[in-house]
Parts: C-alpha cells; structure tokens; sequence
C-alpha cells in the first residue's frame, strides 16, 4: 500500500477510539440535555423540552448555583496555594546534593496515589476521636481541640482543600524544577553584579523566565480542580450539607441519585464549557513555536 | 562575612526541606502504619506498636475478598493498555511521521478529550451498558477506560517517535523494505523505552481511575479504589482494612511510577513543558 493511504489507516482506528470513547458521549449527552428523562420512571427517554433543563439550572436550582460556588472556591484556592506551594518547593530543591534528590525522587509518591485514596487518607487523618491531624490542630491551637472539622461546613471545605493541594503540589513542583532549570543562569549573575538580592533576582529575573511554565500549570490545575470529583467523594461525599459539593459531584448527584439523565446531561454540559476555554489556551501552549520557550 | 551567610542560609533551607519532606509523607506513614495495626492500636494513635499481618489476611476473607478486586484492577487497567498502545503506537508513527488532510483537528480533539470531565463521559455510557447488558462488567470499564488512556497513550508516544531520525528509515526505504516493515523491525525497538513508559502511565492512569467504576459496577466487576468504601461495619468504618487495602492500592503503582519517574511530567503537561 502506497504511503498515501497507509498513512490514514494508521490513524484512523486510533480516532476511532476516541471518537466511540470521548466524543460520543458529549454528543449523546448534549442531546439528553434536552430532553426530560427520569431514568426512575422510564426506561426510554421523554420529549424534547428546548433548554428547559438549562433554564433550571441558571435561573430556578439553588443546588446547581451552590455548586458553581463550591466549585470556584474550590478552584481558586486549590489553584494559587498549589502554585505557591510549588514554587517555593521547586526553589528548594532546585540545586542538587543527596538530601534534594532524595525528596525530588519522593515527589512521585503522593502522585501515584489513586485520589480516591488520598480522600480516604484525610478524613482519617480528620477523624474527631483519632485523627492525627486533629490532634495536632488541636495541640497547637487548643480551641480547634474539639472541633469536628468535618462536620463544620468552612472547614470541611478547608480539609478537602488542604487534602487537594497536598496531592497536587508535589506533580506541580516537579514541573516547576524542570522549568527553573530551563533559566540561564547568565541572567541571575548579571543580576546579581548589578547589585539585585536574591529576592529581587527572583523576582526580577527568574520569574518572567517561568512565566511560560507557570501559565502551563495553572491552565493545567484549574481544568482538574473544576473537574474535582474521587477526593470530595471520599472525603465528605459533599457535605456537610452541600457545603463541598462540588459541580462534578452535582453531576452525579442528579444523575445517579435521582436519576434524572436529561437534568444530569445539562449540568454537565454547563460543566464542560468553561472547560473548553481553559482546553482551547492550554493547545496554544502546546502548539505554539517551540523556539518560543 | 558572606560564608557565614551562606552557611546560615543552606542550614535554613534545609529545614525547610525537612519540613516539606513532613508534610509530604507523614500522611502516607501514618495510612500505611494503621495498615500493621491492631485495631486498638488505631483507636489509641500510638506511635509504637507490635506490627501484625492480621488486617492484611482479613481483607482476603468473605465479604471483603480484596484478591478478587485486585484481579478486576489487574485484567481491566492491563487490558486497557493492551488495547490502547498497539493502537496509539500506530497512530503516533502516522501523526510524526506524515502530513495528513485535518492534521490539526484530529491532534486538538485527542489532546481535548484528556480534559474531559469523567462524570460527563460515565453518564452515555451508563445508559448505552444498561442496554446493552455492560453494567457490572470488566468489558465495559475496559472499553471507558480506553477514552482516559489513549490520549496520553498518543501524545507520549510520538513525543518519543518524533525523536528518532528520520535518515534511519530512509535508509531502510531505500534497502526496499516497506513501511509495516520499517515500523515493526526499525521504529518498535528504538521505540520501545518510549511505548513502554506510556504503557506504565496508561496503566497508573487505569488503576487508578474512581468514577467510571463506582457508577458502572456493583459487585462482580468492583475495582480495588472503589473497594475501599466496603469496609464499613455498624460500628463505623473499619480502617485498619481500609489502610491494609490501601497499601495493595499504592505500593505497586509507586513501584512503576518510580520505573518511569523521569517521564512523568512530560506524559502529564504532553510536551507543554520541556
């Protein structure tokens, strides 16, 4: 076969997959969102009702708005922490030497971890009667003593925030090292015979040099901060309340909960969309000139 | 004057470390230890005790059967990337290695379905298994699970074949060999580190995976991460089971991420980073 066609066959079962595996389902459920079907009480989905289910949701379904609000919280914190943490981390580690390779090498473990595991982890960790990180809160501020943090609604959203961010910071610091290595170090004497501090050089000069990578993660962290679900699961299930109930959580709430596939199918198609902006700046990363680093 | 400096700052660095080394594995330790626990000791927060296997061999009884989760892990995150790596591997030699009509279209959708929220995918398929009769099978989650892989599958396999020259295929062109010839005997050994290190994140990324298996299976086909919450007795949670089924969960993935540890950013960020 000619390098005509052969190049296609080789692609195409490839964008089969992906076509059967991730693009039906968006099509499918843009269509469910709308219809109403009430998986309950029938087996075949009902009329078409226009945007009805959209209409729901923005304007009528208080559920729906606490989760967008949940979720924005969420996000925005889970986002600048992260990124602080890391970089901070990241100069930390940046030179080399046994103990910083040692701790690079470490980086990899809180990552392997299924989330749904690090949701486990913490809410052991926050157990009112044998906690670790409640008896350690509570030793070093004694009023958080006999606090129940997961049944208080601002700080379970602080545990899930705080269990999110200890999975993520470590992945987002190895990205980080490999961006500090990336920064010429010709800069930072320059800066430094100019008279610059060590802070200043950072800031100054270090800094924009990252400005790439650093854009790379925050792009990167916030599309899997809004798409949160296996740790939240774990961890509160969403509550106290809805108090952490995130939108990927209202998704499945509404649709494996109370079966409402046309509902469900709005939401998420709510969700998505945002999610393409944040999708269509992360192909300009990827797709820009490499030269441009 | 600025050697003291140093020395103080280094000496202030390194607490720090240590103290970031804290944060990082105290969670894990203290997971894992409740693992070799008695269950008073976990009631009790100590620090010393006698280790025991004792949760470890519990687990493997009725109702909890961990080995029987553990095979479902197994066959579904192996047969994912089974299925998944002969294909993305193709389809990355084509993508590096020629133009084609809508190059970029087809790149932007696979790269885009990455982001997908799972919760958004796991609800056609739900309906279409109910019909079909998927629900609560291995079949099924293999078959979703192929959505979550091939993407990194594709993306860090060319990454790996746009690194091999080109001037060794022409030469084999030229000996008369032809393309399924160049792939199988050139490109699959130079390759091969590259489609091995995906094949291993493809599989963390499947074994790991929460959603689609607590919606789609119930029972026969429950994976290890969704186990974790069949540890509940009327007096609360049983977590010296649940640690114990933790470390079955985390050991053998960190064996293989520590395997490809040098490529892991890259697979995650698809060579948005260098």
């Amino acid at each position: 076969m000619s390098d005509r066609w052969l190049k296609y066959w080789l692609v195409l079962p490839a964008v089969v997959v992906v076509l059967a595996t991730a693009v039906w389902p968006l099509v499918y459920s843009a269509i469910l969102s709308l219809r109403t079907w009430k998986l309950s009480r029938s087996n075949i989905p009902g009329p078409f009702i226009g945007f009805e289910n959209y209409g729901w949701a923005l304007f009528e379904d208080p559920n729906f708005l606490n989760a967008v609000w949940v979720t924005s919280v969420f996000t925005f914190f889970t986002v600048a922490l992260t990124i602080l943490f890391a970089l901070g981390v990241a100069v930390l580690l940046a030179p080399g030497g046994r103990l910083r390779l040692t701790v690079r090498t470490l980086l990899i473990l809180p990552f392997a971890m299924s989330p749904a595991l690090i949701g486990v982890s913490w809410r052991f960790m926050f157990n009112p009667d044998f906690g670790l990180f409640q008896a350690f809160f509570g030793a070093i501020f004694p009023p958080l003593a006999d606090v129940q943090w997961l049944a208080d609604p601002n700080l379970a959203m602080v545990v899930v925030i705080m269990a999110d961010v200890w999975g993520w910071t470590p992945f987002i610091t190895l990205m980080f090292i490999g961006g500090l290595a990336s920064v010429s170090n010709e800069t930072i004497e320059a800066a430094h015979l100019d008279g610059a501090g060590s802070w200043s050089a950072f800031l100054h000069v270090v800094l924009p040099q990252m400005r790439l990578v650093i854009g790379v993660a925050v792009v990167l962290k916030a599309i899997f901060s809004l798409k949160t679900f296996d740790t939240v699961y774990m961890l509160t299930n969403g509550g106290p309340g809805t108090a952490t109930q995130t939108l990927a959580h209202y998704v499945y709430f509404s649709g494996f909960k109370y079966y409402d596939m046309g509902y469900a199918s709005s939401v998420a198609w709510l969700m998505v969309l945002p999610m393409l902006v944040l999708t269509w700046l992360y192909t300009r990363f990827v797709f820009r000139r490499p030269d441009a680093v | 004057m600025v050697r003291a400096h140093a020395v103080r700052n280094e000496a202030i660095q390194i607490v720090l470390i240590l103290f970031v080394l804290a944060v990082m594995m105290v969670p894990i330790f203290w997971m894992a230890s409740a693992a070799f626990k008695e269950v008073v000791d976990v009631f009790q927060l100590k620090l010393w005790f006698d280790p025991t296997f004792r949760n470890f061999v519990e687990i493997t009884k009725p109702p909890y059967l961990i080995q029987e989760k553990f095979l479902n892990s197994t066959i579904i995150a192996g047969a994912t990337v089974a299925v998944a790596i002969p294909l993305s591997t193709l389809a990355a030699y084509g993508f590096s290695r020629f133009r084609l009509t809508g190059e970029k279209v087809m790149f932007v959708t696979i790269l885009a379905t990455q982001f997908l929220p799972a919760v958004v995918i796991v609800l056609p398929f739900f309906i279409l298994f109910r019909d079909l009769g998927l629900l609560d099978t291995r079949l099924g989650l293999i078959i979703i699970d192929l959505a979550l892989v091939m993407p990194f599958g594709i993306w860090m396999i060319k990454g790996f074949i746009d690194g091999i020259p080109l001037e060794i295929e022409e030469a084999a062109l030229i000996d008369g060999a032809t393309r399924l010839q160049i792939i199988g005997r050139v490109i699959l050994p130079l390759a091969a580190p590259g489609i091995i290190t995906a094949a291993i994140f493809c599989f963390i990324i499947a074994w790991n995976e929460f959603l689609f298996a607590l919606i789609l299976t119930t029972n026969k086909a429950v994976t290890l991460p969704v186990g974790l919450a069949l540890f509940k007795a009327e007096e609360g949670e049983l977590w010296h089971y649940i640690a114990a089924a933790g470390i079955i969960i985390m050991v053998p993935m960190w064996v293989l991420a520590l395997l490809i540890q040098k490529h892991f950013v890259k697979g995650l960020t698809m060579g948005a980073v260098k």
